[in-house]
């Protein structure tokens, strides 16, 4: 009896997570996202059957981390990869067939258009209107046409609901309810005289310009019931518009009012005539391994890239040496048994690593600052003397390696303190008769005992460290800038910080060049890393 | 100079070293407290504030207070912050707790399945997975961007600029965290388990009453180094949450400091109010972590 009700119960829990997922996945597929419809419903039904048949029992633990690092890590490491191949910046930024129909979406009054007046209604939600439109000339006019017209425009800036009844000549077209700002240029709403007229006032001409209204009605378009577009022309008056461009049969679109005839181009990325003559926005075209060769060749990327590449080795491989030369030196002086307090020393001296160290980063910003910080007021007052931190780029570098080693040093004493914990004591009592001294003691026994398994964390610091993000870009934020470069790059910036400023913090958007740094930089830390695992797997056989 | 003396300045030296060291390691700590209590913006460069006021406790705590605003005049305003920055704070623990459980569940499950299961490509996947995860998340902003912008078509309230968004995307960083639980099963023994699987329990309830409770430790280190890591995430946070109420703790204390007006003190406080409760968590947790940290070997 209760067997087959757990069952029932097990199988509706399902089907409730399930249906939800599949009505997206239908949403997906309806918005013309094939390929991803596609690989979700795949997701789906892998996900269906391993949960479904004991056959797929292992994969029951495994599915849910692996989807999460499927779609976060791979996902973005080969998307950044294919981006890498392409022409892919501000100018350049969205695909063809988007900018095709941007192009398509333009549209011009042609002569003898059709002019209607318009009224605005705001509903309830602050941010959704209606419109209704009035023909201002109707085509056979049963009285004087210039009288129907003032008339219908004198009516219209002062009517209000209630004349809503327009005489069957002049027919009012009601559109459905929108959103304004609209979410997509040149949007088609469908009108037709039967939907309901909109309730309340419409809006005065003056609430109309005050919220700017008249701007953002210019990226809606209407759709008459003939099938006719028609536009906002003027600040009251909408009129019947035709598109700019119409395409033909071989892929090129014609100009309806010049003439002109555009291809895409491949290679430049925009739409162009014969002549060359570019029109419209760039779009993202596959240009090969050009992003990775402008690295080795333009000479406004190549300067700055190779210095760099050299300043983030040498940031990475100082980091690592500092933070372990004092972290060594603490825990070895902590290990020192006759000295009282050490637990004390200890809890205080980890205290840098306590702090989240955006907080810590973003006060030594403040510390070192040139003018009014704590470091200058100290030497100032001690030495007389103040280092330029922010515009000098060897002290900013000796700043940024003094901040690390602040940030980094307890880290590396808690490791070498395990470590050191793990030596027999005995090894010192025979040196210790022999009388040698403590710096004999540490480099004949204790570095050699400890180095070896030291060597995986020193390969991870110097991987942590390549990539430090934060400590570059909430310090310095790569300052003071490299001069003679393009302007993106600074003195103090790591390839990390730069790649980012390419792609985030620049005009130029060049999430192209951005992505070819990404992936070489993917391919050394990948090697770090792959080293450093062989590294532990052998101390730990 | 006998043995004795020796030690004994030798001792001396070491306190004295290690005193001064600790002082220059805390006096960052100080300015900083310091700052928050001073009246005006000033860098963080007094020890002792000179002249002390509470308004910047007030404008991150959202209190009202007034303010000078123009200082050859003397005028004052009323001020209250738009966003109090405090809920920037309360952002950061929101996603940080819950991308750390999620962590925990992800790399749990995961774990389990690499230390104690058979299956193909085993050792491959997990290279594989400590490799791949070495990409650096910063560069992979682009296709964050991305995902979350299609996301958001189907599900708003999963796509940018929401909490559940970022969120999603930190869930993605398993890998080191399903290393580091995987290592510390293979610390403990299966016979356990075995004798419970004889009894008839399944893999399932052999895993979920025997080797959890077990392993409560390294669960512990888990949630507390990503919660750490993911309380400190600045450049992912700083793209994907784009107006102020969103804003985690990283990208709003950032944001006190522009290039053209660096509101030192407001940064304090807020750095003090929402540092003091991590840092004393961290050397509540320092003991978990040192012997986690120890037998991993992995740092973030």
């Amino acid at each position: 009896m209760h067997a087959p009700l757990k069952k029932c119960l097990k199988w509706s829990l399902a089907a409730l997570l399930l249906l939800p997922l599949f009505y997206v996945n239908f949403l997906m597929y309806m918005s013309g996202n094939l390929l991803m419809a596609i690989g979700m419903l795949a997701l789906l039904v892998i996900g269906i059957f391993i949960y479904a048949n004991s056959k797929g029992y292992v994969y029951r633990y495994l599915f849910p981390g692996l989807l999460g690092f499927f779609i976060f890590v791979i996902f973005p490491l080969v998307y950044t990869f294919w981006i890498s191949f392409h022409k892919y910046d501000a100018k350049n930024l969205l695909t063809r067939e988007r900018v095709e129909g941007i192009l398509r979406s333009e549209t011009y009054e042609p002569e003898g258009a059709t002019a209607f007046s318009y009224q605005i209604f705001r509903t309830e939600k602050e941010s959704d209107y209606q419109i209704v439109l009035k023909a201002k000339n109707p085509p056979p006019p049963p009285a004087p046409a210039g009288q129907t017209a003032e008339a219908s425009a004198e009516e219209d800036s002062e009517s209000t609901a209630e004349a809503a009844p327009a005489p069957p000549e002049e027919k009012s077209f009601i559109s459905p309810v929108f959103t304004l700002p609209a979410f997509e240029k040149n949007k088609v709403l469908v009108l037709n005289s039967e939907n309901d007229m909109p309730e309340g006032d419409p809006l005065a001409i003056g609430d109309i310009t005050r919220g700017k209204l008249h701007i953002l009605l210019r990226d809606i378009k209407l759709q008459l019931p003939d099938e006719q577009i028609v536009g906002l022309s003027s600040l009251r008056e909408f009129s019947t518009q035709k598109p700019v461009w119409s395409l033909k049969d071989d892929g090129s679109l014609e100009n309806n009012q010049d003439g002109r005839i555009v291809r895409p181009n491949p290679e430049t990325g925009f739409f162009e005539t014969e002549a060359g003559e570019k029109v419209g926005v760039g779009f993202r075209t596959w240009t090969g391994a050009e992003n990775y060769s402008r690295i080795v060749t333009d000479e406004r990327i190549k300067k700055p890239f190779a210095r760099i590449f050299v300043w983030t080795f040498t940031f990475a491989f100082l980091s690592m040496a500092t933070t372990f030369a004092l972290g060594m030196f603490l825990a070895v002086l902590l290990e020192w048994e006759g000295l009282k307090g050490r637990k004390f020393y200890r809890t205080l001296l980890i205290f840098p690593y306590a702090v989240p160290a955006f907080l810590s980063i973003l006060t030594f910003q403040g510390m070192f600052n040139q003018e009014f910080g704590a470091v200058n007021e100290f030497l100032g007052a001690l030495f007389n003397i103040s280092p330029e931190w922010n515009s000098n780029p060897w002290l900013a570098r000796l700043m940024i390696l003094i901040v690390n080693l602040w940030l980094g040093y307890p880290y590396m004493m808690i490791i070498c303190t395990g470590n050191l914990q793990s030596i027999s004591k005995n090894i010192y009592e025979a040196s210790a008769i022999d009388g040698s001294n403590p710096w004999a003691n540490f480099r004949r026994l204790t570095l050699p005992l400890v180095l070896p398994p030291m060597v995986p964390v020193l390969i991870a610091s110097f991987a942590f460290n390549f990539n430090n993000f934060n400590l570059i870009y909430l310090l310095t934020a790569g300052r003071p800038r490299m001069v003679g470069g393009s302007g993106i790059a600074g003195e103090t910036d790591i390839l990390v910080t730069y790649t980012f400023n390419l792609a985030f913090k620049n005009s130029g958007a060049d999430y192209g060049l951005a992505s070819a740094i990404a992936t070489i930089l993917f391919v050394i830390v990948g090697i770090l890393a792959w080293l450093n695992l062989k590294k532990t797997q052998g101390s730990a056989s | 100079m006998n043995l004795e003396t020796k030690l004994k300045t030798r001792k001396f030296f070491a306190h004295l070293f290690l005193i001064l060291f600790i002082l220059m390691i805390m006096t960052p700590f100080l300015t900083v407290i310091a700052s928050s209590f001073s009246r005006g913006h000033f860098a963080p460069s007094k020890l002792f504030p000179t002249e002390i006021s509470l308004n910047h406790w007030k404008y991150v705590l959202g209190i009202p207070h007034e303010e000078v605003v123009n200082i050859t005049t003397g005028e004052t305003r009323i001020i209250k912050a738009d966003v109090v920055p405090i809920l920037w704070f309360w952002n950061s623990i929101k996603i940080s707790v819950i991308a750390s459980f999620g962590i925990l569940l992800l790399s749990g499950t995961c774990a389990y399945a690499f230390a104690r299961m058979k299956f193909a490509f085993k050792e491959q996947t997990m290279t594989g997975l400590l490799i791949l995860q070495m990409f650096p998340m910063v560069l992979a902003l682009v296709a964050f961007y991305t995902i979350l912008e299609f996301i958001g078509q189907f599900a708003p309230s999963m796509g940018l600029n929401t909490h559940a968004g970022l969120t999603l995307i930190y869930l993605g960083g398993v890998s080191i965290y399903i290393w580091m639980i995987k290592g510390y099963f293979e610390t403990i023994s299966t016979s356990i388990e075995e004798s419970a699987r004889i009894d008839g329990a399944s893999p399932f309830q052999a895993f979920i009453m025997i080797l959890l409770p077990m392993s409560a430790p390294i669960f512990a280190v888990v949630f507390i180094l990503s919660f750490i890591s993911y309380m400190s995430e600045y450049p992912v946070a700083s793209v994907v949450l784009q107006t102020g109420e969103k804003w985690t703790l990283a990208v709003g204390a950032n944001s006190f400091l522009y290039e053209q007006q660096k509101l030192w003190g407001r940064f304090s406080a807020l750095a003090v109010l929402s540092g003091i409760p991590i840092t004393v968590l961290f050397i509540i947790c320092q003991r978990f972590l040192v012997s986690g940290l120890t037998a991993g070997g992995v740092k973030e």
